[in-house]
Order: structure tokens, then sequence, then C-alpha cells
């Protein structure tokens, strides 16, 4: 029996097509629970999502090393970016204020 | 007379189609990977202003009573759909089935046209409940970040309408290349599907 290779390739789409639905009906499950512990799982399943999305659709799968190295560079100066400051919220003294009140 | 096996003389733009030796993409591909490259920047700027201004906050909002998380979710749901859609409609140009190609596109564009409509029926409900952006610092994110993600929506469209319909003509020009247009648009559109993940998930759901 010979195997289609598009036929295989349309049949992990939908897999993944439909895990990340599953993952995203699962996150909004944990959401309306209320559960601290849920809080703290939604941002990794997330991370999961797009992690599946970018490596079976956009490719990152790929052996090719310059997405990887653009993607690693990018990566890299976002986490400075976002940890910089956030060091310094965190150690700073805190004073009210009309912007950080909701 | 060039002498590279593969150019014309009418190419004065190598490696269009056949990658470069040294990256080993064609040069759309290293380009849109920049281009997105210089998005995370743009969206992880606006995701970790949301993450200083919450953290220092001495009171933030319960989102979910201000955001409708059936709309949300179901908004999920039609872009992820639509980024199926545009990889069968890339397997189907491959294949040189324009029909379904054509077929396929434009299930991805009438996606995304719903995805605007179900979002403008939130703004709608925002604003007849007189929740502006400038009603408070969670509504400004929230109005900012959705309000981005969906230009960029808007933009995708152009451009798959564009390749849909107008923009077919370049496939008898030059078939491969062609092909890595539609492969480059998608790889946008599965990029601006990835940030709607992270909008869902940090603005409705926590």
């Amino acid at each position: 029996m010979e195997h289609d290779p598009q036929k295989d390739e349309f049949k992990r789409d939908l897999l993944i097509y439909f895990s990340i639905i599953a993952l995203t009906g699962l996150i909004v499950t944990l959401s309306h629970l209320h559960k601290v512990w849920g809080m703290f799982l939604i941002v990794p399943i997330a991370c999961t999502e797009a992690g599946i999305l970018a490596f079976f659709f956009m490719h990152l799968m790929t052996k090719k090393k310059t997405i990887h190295l653009v993607l690693l560079l990018t990566l890299i100066v976002f986490l400075t970016l976002l940890f910089w400051p956030a060091w310094d919220v965190a150690y700073s003294p805190r004073t009210p204020s009309e912007f950080t009140h909701f | 007379m060039s002498s590279h096996p593969h150019l014309h003389d009418s190419d004065l733009v190598p490696y269009k189609v056949i990658p470069r030796e040294d990256t080993g993409l064609y040069n759309a591909k290293f380009g849109i990977w920049l281009f997105l490259a210089s998005e995370i920047m743009l969206f992880g700027s606006l995701f970790s202003a949301y993450i200083l201004l919450r953290v220092g906050s001495f009171s933030w909002p319960v989102q979910s009573e201000f955001l409708n998380v059936p709309i949300g979710a179901i908004n999920s749901v039609i872009l992820l759909s639509s980024s199926i859609f545009f990889i069968r409609a890339w397997v189907a140009l491959k294949a040189d089935d324009i029909v379904k190609y054509k077929k396929f596109m434009w299930l991805v564009i009438s996606f995304a046209i719903l995805f605007l409509c179900f979002k403008s029926v939130e703004y709608y409900q925002h604003f007849s409940h007189h929740e502006y952006p400038k009603s408070s610092v969670f509504l400004a994110l929230y109005f900012l970040l959705t309000g981005l993600h969906a230009l960029h929506i808007i933009g995708g469209i152009a451009v798959n309408i564009y390749y849909a319909g107008p923009g077919m003509y370049l496939r008898k020009e030059n078939k491969q290349w062609f092909i890595n247009r539609v492969e480059v648009a998608g790889l946008y559109w599965h990029f601006v599907d990835l940030v709607w993940i992270f909008l869902f998930t940090t603005l409705y759901l926590l």
C-alpha cells in the first residue's frame, strides 16, 4: 500500500490543529476554575500552543540555523528589555501614582 | 550575459527562488524572518509594558469581568482555522491545483474578516458601556494591544486578497517565485495567529 505524503501531511496538520484547540479549551477551563495552581499552568500551556504552531506551521523544525539565530538574538534582546526594568521595579521604592491605580 | 547557471539577464536580484548558499534561504524568507523578529520586539515591548504596569499597580481589575471570554475563545478558533486553511492553500498551490488554492485562500480571508467582525462586536460592547481607552490603564492596554493586532490582521487580509486575486498574474511570470511569496505571506499570517494566542491568554484569562 503506497503512502501518500500529502495525505500524511494533511492528517498531521489536522492533529496539530485539534491539539491547539484542545489546549485552548484547557486554558479557558483552568481560567474559569479560579484556582491558584491553575493560573500557574495557563502561561506554560499557552507557550506550548505557540510552540506547536511555530514548530509545525511556521516550519521552525527546519534545520536552517539562520532562522534559529535570528530568533535567538531576538529572544535575548526581548528578555533583557523585559527583565531589566522588572528588576528595577521590584527593587525600587513604590510611590502612589495615578498611573498605577486601576 | 550572466555567467551564473541559474540566472537570466533579466534577474537583477539573485536568490529570489533558489536559496543562498550561506543562509540556506531565499531572499524573501530571510527577509520575512527578520521582519517577524522586529514584530516580536514590537509586541514584546507592549507585553512587557503590560506586565510592568500590572505588577507595579496597587490594584488591577478582574479582566475576565471586563472582557468577553467566549468571544475571545471563538476568535482563537477562527484564527487558528484560517491558519490551517492557509497551509492547505499553499499545499494546493505547490501541487498546481489553482482552484483549491483560491478556495482555501478565500476561506482564509473570510475567516479573518469574521475575526474582525467579532472584534468589532466586542469593541461596540465596550463603547456602549462607556469603556474607553482613557477609562483605565487596563483598558488602555487592552485597546492598544488588540487594536494593533487588528491592524495586522487588516494588513494580512490585504496581502491575501492580492495573492488570491489580482496578484495571480505573478504566477505566470515565475511559478516558484509566486509559491515562495505565498509561503512568506503564510509565515506572517501564522505569526499573527501566534500573537493572538498570547493576547487571549494575557488579557482574557489571567
